[in-house]
């Protein structure tokens, strides 16, 4: 991508998300929110997060490739592990990366 | 007047306090997104400009992993303006609170609205006066809810006399006059500042050290724990395995529209679960 194709793209998603922001504070003070927009914002980050994780763990370029003799779905095993037992982001993070470099002595 | 200003200045204070603990979540957030964002090929320019203007620490994490993968225009820009939608929610629980202040205060309030400064502010704003329409202890999390049907009163600009902000100095100041609008912006602005100082940090840092350090890692590191800490309930859960094995599914798509289709699936599967689960009982 471009760089001016990338400013024009941070612009867009910049003025959309100030939109969000201003949208029932400013633009629609007097109205309330659809119950409809309610539910759907519920699963919007736990589907996107899965989405994304998967797709960083299991895709190159266009092809699926579960790549189990590569470190890093076995790091991320280790995040999951450590985000499920502490449920602390940073430690996740931490303990991620560090699996990451111990397992490429590994392999 | 002095009063007035010194009250002020003393609430502006406490949102800066206040706010404080929580850049210890954002800032290590902010420089995550530096060193990715050069890693991705961003150039730092432009890695600090989005830092302002998109200010929304997910969105950004996404639009650079995406990046990074050969994702295009439109993809991109759909999965971060989805992502972003909840912004809607938070503006909502915040309406019957600064729906009385002048625009210029609600334009400024708005950018500055992100989770973190919400999740403050909101909580400053329940403690001191408990809004009538919002069930005690409703916590930041869901109270755009309660709080929207409240927002039917009278429009914004019409109630703007009312305004709480200095210049009305001259006779004996109101005893409730209302300034947790300067704790608001007391707390965004701190946000504000340390996501900027973050992400500069990450780029500073990010230009120095080798790639064979992997911290591009980090990017996805950060999705599985939050996704960890969001998957309490069985809707989220269906939401996120239908997106996750939907990403794999759909990989072949072009410039990555695979990714939008999945998390549309996960949505709809998350609104079945919801809708099967209050059928059964």
């Amino acid at each position: 991508m471009s760089t001016a194709t990338l400013v024009l793209l941070l612009v867009l998603v910049g003025g959309l998300t100030y939109l969000y922001r201003y949208a029932m504070i400013g633009l629609f003070a007097s109205r309330s929110l659809p119950a409809w927009l309610h539910a759907l914002c519920r699963h919007i980050a736990p589907a996107s997060f899965a989405a994304l994780t998967a797709s960083a763990l299991f895709v190159a370029g266009s092809e699926v490739h579960f790549a189990f003799d590569t470190p890093r779905p076995w790091a991320a095993l280790v995040a999951v592990l450590v985000a499920w037992r502490t449920r602390k982001v940073l430690a996740t993070i931490v303990a991620g990366m560090a699996a990451l470099h111990l397992f490429k002595l590994l392999f | 007047m002095a009063r007035t200003a010194t009250s002020a200045r003393a609430e502006f204070l406490a949102g800066c306090r206040d706010e404080a603990p929580l850049l210890l979540g954002a800032v290590p957030f902010g420089m995550i997104y530096g060193i990715a964002a050069l890693s991705a090929g961003i150039p730092a320019w432009l890695a600090q400009l989005a830092s302002a203007v998109v200010f929304a620490g997910a969105a950004q994490l996404v639009i650079v992993q995406m990046l990074a993968a050969g994702a295009g225009f439109v993809p991109i820009a759909l999965t971060s303006g989805l992502l972003n939608l909840r912004h809607v929610l938070y503006s909502a629980s915040m309406a019957e609170y600064v729906r009385h202040l002048p625009r210029r205060w609600r334009l400024l309030l708005a950018y500055l609205l992100t989770d973190e400064a919400y999740a403050v502010a909101v909580l400053h704003y329940q403690r001191r006066e408990p809004a009538p329409t919002a069930p005690a202890g409703s916590s930041g999390s869901g109270g755009g809810r309660d709080t929207a049907s409240a927002a039917s009163a009278e429009p914004g600009p019409k109630a703007a006399s009312i305004a709480s902000v200095a210049p009305a100095g001259d006779a004996d100041t109101p005893a409730h006059e209302d300034l947790r609008h300067w704790y608001f912006l007391g707390a965004g602005f701190t946000l504000w500042a340390g996501w900027q100082l973050a992400t500069a940090a990450g780029l500073l840092f990010g230009a120095t050290i080798p790639a064979e350090w992997e911290l591009d890692f980090a990017v996805p590191l950060t999705f599985i724990a939050l996704l960890t800490l969001l998957l309490r309930e069985r809707a989220g859960q269906a939401a996120a395995l239908v997106a996750g094995l939907g990403a794999l599914a759909f990989a072949a798509l072009p410039y990555k529209l695979g990714l939008v289709a999945a998390i549309l699936l996960g949505l709809a599967a998350g609104a079945w679960t919801v809708r099967r689960l209050e059928r059964a009982r």
